[in-house]
């Protein structure tokens, strides 16, 4: 077969024998599996799609972090730009990281702020999807609603609590005071703040595990449970040995995905409490906001958030492996 | 909890035995309409708040005639100006990311290359990574660059989620177009790019428009970033509440109206785009 000249170049020496279907030039290129030139015109086209958006993504991701790498082994400040900007002690301010009193405190504010949150949000989340798996219009109609506080911006939320929060104007404090309970401002105190954060935050993120778990639950085949009940398990039986096996994986990943995003906890603190009293909410997001932003210490600052982005890198490890197994129950 | 009790009464009596009576039937339902009127109370009683007259805002009770007072105070103060801002950057990031994203993602669908995986696991960590790590390198680029307190700077930060979200979210909606759509479309001599346009985007486009709708909502929530990377003139809608909070006393109602404004939109359009949203928030964790 002889091949027209123009195409007789994009086919590599070796294979030109071979015999392939070329198609005249006033057809379309051959299928994509037959003709090496098609596939590598393929490999282009793709290539001009992809390579923008990887440069997009390496100017805006790649680089930041590299910057934040040099930046945290420098003393980089507002105050001294140019004088500070030297490597002399490169690994100084993660010596102070481990010394810093502070620093420590907002692990362990942060730990308590995580591990309480995300269990009151499965627990309620869980709950709930519970009480909403059923075939009925009220229950379907009812189930978007309860995910207004999920979708509510942020700042939003942190708003409606700072309302009810504040003794002046909130109707819970109204109403117990007028039932002869006057209750002290629960964010002003020291003993109750972070517990106020955290009844907050689990408002906001309860519709997270509900709405995988409610998607989880209609995965559930029924078969098991129909022979289950025919063998006369009761309720908390069908519960504990046929539901919970089947959204085990689901949990776990909401419990993964919601301890990593505790981490950046922002607007309800900042709100409501600004770290304080003291510094009895102040998790380690918060800390290293106030030491870049508020003192420009943007060297210890950064030191603090490659801290914070290794966590969060371990922990999305996990997830990564979860998700590849148990991601057929998440659907 | 009580709604769980009710579950477990026995039925009640009624004239037709066989029938299970009405607590059986129904009382779930009535528990989840208590439990939402219990969970939702916080959120009502802001929106009360921002329709209550200035003067009325410290009573109890509901006994009020409602006004938009709030929101006219509102929209003459420098309040208008915020929600422009926040209209213009989460538009802006929304389209840039689309523009950039949907082809990548098109490509990562059907190019089937070694290094996919690590492209997807990139992607992940961005999603994850907290945002204090972006922070402090755009502050000081942007601050570099003069574009600090610009919509343009806070428009390229957005990037850093929306794009993760776009590439991530349209390549479930590519998968599901079968390829021998495509392939029909390349015999007929269609490029690529021409296929794609012709055949498979008009195919997703429920998809895309749900991407948007996300993008938008996540750019229009965002705080952090904004609040970090503006100061007088691109300030957004959720630091101006912020400044209301912090700087015009505690007139209430008027930060109430704020709060309302702002919420609308993303309430309305996350409930449109619900069933994607889960996706949009899991985004590079789960397997689609």
């Amino acid at each position: 077969m002889q091949m027209p000249p123009a195409l007789a170049p994009a086919l590599p020496a070796g294979e030109a024998g071979q015999h392939y279907y070329l198609p005249s030039r006033s057809l379309a290129p051959a299928p994509p599996a037959a003709a090496p030139g098609w596939q590598r015109q393929q490999r282009r086209a793709y290539g001009w799609g992809l390579y923008p958006a990887l440069m997009v993504l390496a100017l805006i991701t790649l680089a930041p972090l590299l910057t934040l790498i040099v930046v945290s082994l420098t003393p980089l400040s507002l105050t001294d730009p140019a004088g500070t900007f030297h490597f002399r002690d490169p690994l100084g301010n993660y010596r102070q990281l481990l010394k810093d009193p502070r620093f420590l405190h907002s692990l362990w504010v942060q730990f308590q702020l995580s591990s309480v949150g995300v269990t009151l949000q499965l627990l309620m989340g869980l709950g709930i999807a519970l009480l909403l798996h059923g075939r009925s219009p009220v229950l379907g109609a009812v189930r978007s609603l309860f995910l207004i506080p999920m979708v509510l911006p942020p700042i939003v939320v942190a708003l409606i609590w700072k309302i009810l929060y504040t003794p002046d104007i909130s109707p819970l404090h109204q109403a117990l005071e007028a039932l002869g309970w006057p209750l002290r401002s629960l964010i002003a105190n020291p003993d109750t703040a972070l517990w106020a954060v955290v009844a907050a935050d689990t408002w906001q993120w309860f519709p997270f595990t509900m709405l995988m778990v409610l998607a989880a639950l209609q995965m559930i085949p029924d078969d098991p449970l129909e022979a289950a009940r025919m063998d006369g398990a009761n309720r908390w039986q069908l519960l504990r040995f046929i539901v919970f096996p089947h959204i085990r994986a689901v949990l776990l990943v909401c419990a993964l995905f919601r301890l990593i995003d505790s981490f950046k906890a922002f607007p309800l603190l900042y709100v409501l409490t600004n770290g304080g009293p003291g510094t009895v909410t102040e998790v380690t997001n918060f800390y290293g906001f106030i030491q870049a932003f508020n003192f420009s210490f943007w060297g210890y600052g950064s030191a603090i958030a490659l801290v914070m982005l290794a966590g969060v890198f371990a922990l999305s490890a996990l997830v990564s492996r979860l998700g590849r197994e148990g991601g057929h129950d998440a659907r | 909890m009580h709604a769980e009790a009710a579950l477990y009464e026995p039925p009640f009596p009624s004239d037709k035995p066989r029938r299970p009576g009405w607590l059986r039937c129904h009382g779930r339902e009535a528990a989840a309409l208590v439990l939402l009127a219990v969970l939702l109370f916080p959120f009502l009683w802001m929106v009360q708040l921002a329709l209550r007259p200035a003067d009325a805002a410290f009573e109890p009770g509901l006994l009020f005639a409602p006004t938009l007072e709030a929101f006219r105070a509102l929209w003459e103060d420098q309040f208008a100006r915020a929600f422009g801002n926040s209209l213009l950057t989460s538009t802006l990031s929304t389209a840039l990311s689309l523009l950039i994203g949907v082809p990548a993602a098109y490509a990562l669908t059907r190019w089937r290359f070694r290094a996919r995986r690590h492209v997807a696991l990139w992607i992940l960590c961005t999603r994850m990574a907290p945002p204090i790590a972006f922070t402090i390198p755009f502050f000081l680029a942007l601050r570099w660059t003069g574009l600090l307190d610009t919509v343009w700077g806070l428009t390229l930060i957005y990037l850093t989620f929306n794009l993760a979200i776009v590439i991530w979210l349209m390549q479930s909606f590519f998968a599901a177009v079968p390829a021998a759509l495509e392939e029909a479309a390349w015999m007929d001599g269609c490029g690529i790019w021409a296929a794609f346009w012709h055949v498979t985007l008009p195919l997703t486009r429920p998809g895309l428009v749900s991407t948007a709708v996300l993008c938008f909502i996540f750019s229009w929530s965002d705080f952090f970033f904004a609040l970090i990377l503006t100061r007088t003139q691109a300030v957004t809608a959720p630091v101006a509440i912020v400044n209301f909070l912090q700087y015009d006393g505690w007139e209430w109602t008027k930060i109430a109206a704020a709060g309302t404004l702002v919420m609308l939109p993303v309430v309305a359009f996350t409930l449109l785009v619900r069933k994607y949203l889960v996706r949009g928030l899991t985004a590079g964790g789960v397997k689609d």
